[in-house]
């Protein structure tokens, strides 16, 4: 593993009976900011599942280092709005993990999920119901749920997708600090290019079947 | 409600045991109404009901052997509704998936049709199945109440305990996942908490009462919360609201209960519903004004009980200068054993009436306790004694109904003088009775006897 959090070797990537990456090799070290660019349907979901452990490898091997933390961030369209939560109970919800089912909710859990949403800009947010917010807004509400779950590597699955240009570089603002103050490896896929290009230390491209590691963006 | 603290007050049990059913359902049915199974909760039910249906006629339920009747019927619902459950959730992840709708269809196609088909080709249990399915609430025994209330204790108990994760698994299974916790197990738990919540409901107030607040207060209430917490407490009122409110108004104006129960809940929705297109709070305070309403309003209507006590002409009774009556046991000439069947109201009506616990309650005990009633309201003093000096003999030769047709009877009266034996009065009751509504051999009781006294009072 070396310094790696997450490393894959030579690993066929996909869904029993369909591969849809081959001879996929890279790894996640922190502190950085990677961009994992690639057309729609290019299998970057898929890699990205693979890299949270849902999709076990096909062939080859993705190892992870002990008692690595992820911090995960949904497409936005994926959660329901009917749910009565406020950015406060969402954010909340990254320190379940931390908590049996006999316990409670105590102040250091609090006092993370405070301080995840101040770091992200969110702390407006917090009463306000989640399903009344802008989708920049409850972006950074989801990115401060997966920062209160302390996570070692932050991966966020479209976090830009149908936001305006200055929520855009909001949203890579916050994740670019999170990467400089918290030492965090932070991979985010997109299909926006022009977005990330000068936000990021090095990109990923999918495509075709194939991984390549680009150089820096 | 006060008639609810009085000892002798024969539908406690209901009024708890519907009370109980409610508020679990509610409970439940908000992860119903946010995970968007709606279908799922109108499909369960009826499922369980099949079981039911099933499990009477194969036990041939409707003779002596209720308690083990009563055990299978919640075997049967719990096998049919999560058999059911396996059907519509495993289901779809085998094989080709096909849309849980078109499952739910097939299911609730299927279960429907299974319940009636049950029903009609039941001899014996036919009337309390139909009782059932119609939502009556009368007949819960101690013992299903005791078991009503152990489940539903241990249901909520373990939604308590796992509320954070059962909340985590619904909204974002996938950074469920991220953080330890595994969607399939607490999905499954939350289908186990549906299955036996739904099963003990439908045994206890029927498939409509439970579909029904599996979704009305949990759609209210999400109509006007903005936290979980607050949902659940307002479905949990709305479901109070709505079963003793829903029983108030049942029992003073002598309707099934189940569908006033549901239709009161579909009237806070509305009310609720109505009242979020304008303003939140505006839902809030028509929940508040409907509360307010809903109770006092029922004094306008009158209790069976008021109007039994209601004064009556003494019509051709003599004059006995105060002297009391006691009612001796009525002759059955029928030929027929007339026994009733349900369980705790009528076993608390046979203690009322002095009969061993294990003594069957019969139509004619039901004649006996009105015609106690009918003489006070005619003024007469009903003693309790052994050896009072006149005494109430009655012979009924005649009691049979087929299908809707009036009940026809013959019960012939007469007061006697107990120290000379001189016959005082004699009075008749032979004109069919129109019974319409009634199910029940004891329903036919009940509601005969008033026009059968007040024929043989001569009181019209």
């Amino acid at each position: 593993m070396a310094d790696a959090l997450i490393r894959v070797e030579d690993a066929s990537l996909g869904y029993p009976g369909r591969v849809v990456l081959r001879k996929v090799s890279l790894a996640l070290r922190a502190p950085e900011f990677v961009a994992v660019l690639g057309a729609n349907g290019s299998g970057k979901t898929t890699l990205l599942r693979s890299l949270l452990g849902f999709l076990p490898p096909l062939a080859g091997r993705v190892e992870r280092a002990p008692q690595l933390r992820l911090g995960y961030v949904p497409q936005r369209e994926t959660l329901d709005d009917l749910y009565p939560l406020t950015g406060r109970d969402v954010a909340l919800m990254g320190t379940y993990g931390d908590v049996p089912f006999w316990g409670r909710v105590g102040k250091r859990e609090r006092d993370r999920m405070r301080a995840a949403l101040a770091a992200c800009g969110a702390t407006e947010f917090a009463r306000r119901r989640y399903s009344e917010l802008s989708g920049g807004q409850r972006q950074r509400v989801l990115i401060s749920r997966a920062l209160a779950s302390d996570p070692q590597v932050l991966l966020l699955d479209e976090p830009t997708a149908g936001v305006d240009r200055e929520a855009e570089q909001a949203i890579l603002g916050v994740l670019a600090r999170l990467r400089r103050e918290h030492a965090l490896a932070v991979w985010i896929v997109t299909h926006h290019a022009e977005a990330v290009r000068g936000a990021v230390d090095r990109v990923v491209h999918v495509d075709a079947g194939a991984v390549t590691e680009g150089g820096p963006a | 409600m006060m008639d609810f603290f009085s000892p002798d007050f024969l539908f406690r049990n209901a009024v708890t045991g519907g009370w109980i059913v409610c508020v679990m359902c509610a409970l439940l049915g908000v992860y119903v109404a946010l995970r968007r199974m709606v279908l799922l909760g109108v499909a369960l039910p009826q499922a369980g009901a099949a079981g039911i249906a099933l499990v009477f006629l194969l036990t041939h339920h409707g003779g002596d052997e209720e308690t083990s009747a009563h055990a299978l019927a919640l075997g049967g619902s719990l096998v049919a509704t999560f058999a059911t459950l396996g059907v519509l959730v495993l289901g779809g992840r085998t094989g080709r998936r096909t849309p849980v709708e078109w499952r739910i269809g097939a299911v609730l196609a299927a279960a429907s049709a299974a319940t009636l088909f049950c029903v009609a080709l039941n001899p014996t249990g036919d009337l309390e199945m139909t009782s059932l399915l119609r939502g009556e609430l009368l007949a819960i025994s101690n013992r299903d109440l005791l078991l009503l209330a152990i489940v539903a204790a241990l249901v909520l108990a373990l939604f308590a305990a796992f509320r954070r994760e059962l909340l985590l698994v619904s909204f974002d299974a996938e950074f469920a996942r991220t953080i330890g916790r595994n969607p399939a197990r607490y999905d499954a738990l939350l289908y186990l908490l549906l299955g036996v919540g739904i099963s003990v409901g439908v045994m206890t107030a029927g498939p409509m009462v439970v579909f029904g607040f599996l979704v009305l207060p949990a759609l209210a209430a999400l109509r006007v919360t903005s936290h979980l917490g607050a949902t659940f407490a307002v479905a949990a009122a709305i479901a109070t609201l709505s079963s003793l409110g829903g029983f108030e108004i049942a029992y003073r104006a002598d309707l099934p209960a189940g569908p006033v129960y549901v239709l009161l809940a579909a009237a806070i929705w509305l009310l609720v519903s109505l009242g979020a297109l304008a303003r939140r709070r505006l839902a809030t305070a028509a929940l508040v004004v409907l509360a307010l309403v809903t109770l006092p309003s029922c004094g306008l209507l009158r209790t069976p009980d008021e109007r039994a006590a209601e004064p009556a002409p003494a019509g051709s009774l003599p004059d006995l200068a105060g002297r009391a009556i006691a009612i001796q046991p009525f002759r059955n000439d029928t030929g027929q054993s007339l026994r009733l069947q349900s369980a705790n109201p009528l076993d608390e009506l046979g203690h009322a009436l002095g009969r061993p616990a294990d003594a069957p309650v019969t139509v004619l005990d039901v004649l006996q306790a009105h015609a106690a009633r009918e003489l006070a309201r005619r003024g007469y003093h009903v003693a309790q004694g052994d050896s009072p000096p006149v005494n109430l003999l009655g012979t009924l030769s005649v009691f049979s109904r087929k299908a809707d047709d009036p009940l026809h009877v013959r019960l012939e009266l007469a007061l006697v003088d107990a120290a000379s034996g001189t016959v005082l009065w004699r009075g008749e009751a032979r004109k069919p009775v129109p019974v319409p509504g009634a199910l029940t051999l004891a329903e036919v009781a009940q509601d005969a006897a008033p026009a059968i006294f007040a024929e043989a009072f001569a009181a019209r």
